[in-house]
């Protein structure tokens, strides 16, 4: 019996080290990676936001930035939850396309409202997402917004942000998987919905 | 006097019977409205992950409360966010805040926290030397801090029960909602009796407070309208998150009661 316990553990135990295996490529960056990580990419960020320029101009020069500091198409498979499996590999791809404005959206929707900001780190813990690091958002005349960035990867990206103790890719997938289960369960219904909310239908 | 206090008594009698009432109607329609658990085991994982066994009488009055919300909360809280100086409505919202600490203070005694009970307490004290409009505290090292019963009885280890969304309360548990009524008797502008001067501040309070509170979430609630797919879903999860990382935060404090220079 205890043999067979034992066996069981340590094929149990060997399983979930398989399973860590291939996340040794994925990982997680040191305190002062994610810290210098969070510095450089919320500086440009910042620069953008600052620019005098037309918002037009701010989302075109937001967009690179996104794409290379931001785990896009990790945070959408996230967000669609065990509907990707489901997916054909075209709506896979459509899919993301579409996710990526929708995160496009999300940043330039109120981006007005964000002007002559700056920000400074506050704290840096390590969590089993990747390295947690907050930052505290000042602008004038209003109070200031604190928000946590889960910085993952190699190269670094960001993974996940946290505000008012909200995972961003949680919540949206709770809304996607609601939409989902009234909806047919049908992803084509949640492209389709997309679609629309970014108005190309 | 004798008089005053039987029409406090009738009236707070009333009160109860319309709470019972109320109360009676809300259980009686949430047990003819329960979303039965899924047989497929992933969507088992969503339904439990949601903790929502009432949605179908949730997201009612989810919709009551966004119509109600369309039809007059917005217009109002955007005409007081377009008309009324910023200086104004941050005197509101401070008045609200100060009046609301003797709770927060209790409950705060309730979850052993002794350093944040004495911010409330400091914050109630401070604060009420302008009659709870101006947030003197603050510049004084005393912080403006959250805690409420509910909070407390997660503390206690109380389970949350279901999700449950009611009209004018908004996201809640069972659990949240009781600690919400708690919060109520420990509030004490609830206490003002009628039929003095005070009601009228009262019921200024309460008006102005929600005039503010719908001007400072408008664009909050505006948002999360375009940009989700199902608002209801959404707010549900942002609010059991951010619920659960308050209730973390209050466990994690343990901060001394010293103050910083001992």
């Amino acid at each position: 019996m205890m043999l067979r316990q034992l066996t069981r553990r340590t094929i149990l135990g060997a399983a979930s080290l398989l399973a860590l295996a291939p996340m040794l490529a994925f990982a997680a960056p040191s305190s002062e990676e994610a810290s210098a990580f969070v510095n450089d990419f919320g500086g440009k960020l910042v620069a953008v936001m600052n620019s005098n320029t037309t918002l037009d101009k701010k989302r075109d020069a937001l967009l690179p930035l996104l794409r290379q500091n931001v785990d896009v198409q990790g945070i959408g498979r996230y967000c669609l939850g065990r509907f990707w499996r489901q997916a054909t590999p075209e709506q896979q791809k459509i899919y993301l396309e579409l996710f990526e404005d929708v995160l496009l959206n999300a940043v330039t929707a109120r981006m007005g409202e964000y002007e002559n900001i700056s920000f400074r780190l506050v704290d840096n813990v390590a969590s089993p997402a990747g390295q947690k690091v907050t930052l505290q958002i000042s602008r004038p005349n209003h109070p200031s917004v604190m928000m946590t960035a889960v910085i993952d990867g190699e190269p670094p990206k960001v993974v996940d942000l946290y505000g008012e103790g909200a995972s961003m890719r949680m919540t949206q997938r709770s809304d996607y998987t609601a939409y989902l289960t009234r909806h047919g369960y049908k992803v084509q219904a949640l492209i389709d919905a997309l679609k629309h909310q970014l108005g190309r239908q | 006097m004798a008089c005053k206090g039987s029409t406090m008594q009738h009236h707070k009698g009333r009160k109860t019977a319309l709470f019972t009432l109320v109360g009676c109607l809300t259980f009686s329609s949430l047990a003819g409205c329960t979303a039965k658990p899924p047989k497929d085991p992933d969507e088992l994982a969503d339904y439990k992950a949601a903790n929502d066994k009432f949605e179908p009488f949730n997201r009612k009055m989810f919709n009551i409360n966004m119509w109600v919300y369309h039809k007059a909360l917005r217009p109002v809280g955007r005409f007081w966010q377009k008309h009324v100086p910023q200086p104004i409505r941050t005197s509101v919202a401070t008045l609200n805040e100060t009046w609301r600490e003797p709770a927060v203070f209790f409950s705060d005694v309730g979850a052993g926290r002794p350093r944040r009970a004495g911010d409330a307490f400091m914050r109630f004290l401070l604060n009420m030397t302008t009659a709870g409009f101006y947030d003197v505290a603050k510049h004084l090292g005393y912080k403006q801090h959250e805690t409420d019963p509910g909070m407390v009885l997660a503390l206690w280890g109380v389970k949350s029960g279901p999700y449950l969304f009611l009209p004018g309360l908004g996201p809640s548990s069972f659990r949240d909602a009781a600690g919400y009524a708690l919060g109520q008797g420990l509030t004490p502008i609830n206490y003002v009796p009628s039929g003095y001067g005070l009601i009228s501040f009262n019921w200024g309070y309460n008006i102005l407070g929600t005039f503010n509170t719908f001007a400072d979430n408008t664009d909050q609630l505006d948002q999360l309208e375009h940009q989700s797919l199902d608002p209801y879903a959404f707010m549900r999860s942002a609010w059991q998150q951010q619920r659960q990382s308050q209730i973390d935060a209050l466990k994690a404090d343990h901060r001394a009661t010293t103050p910083d220079w001992y």
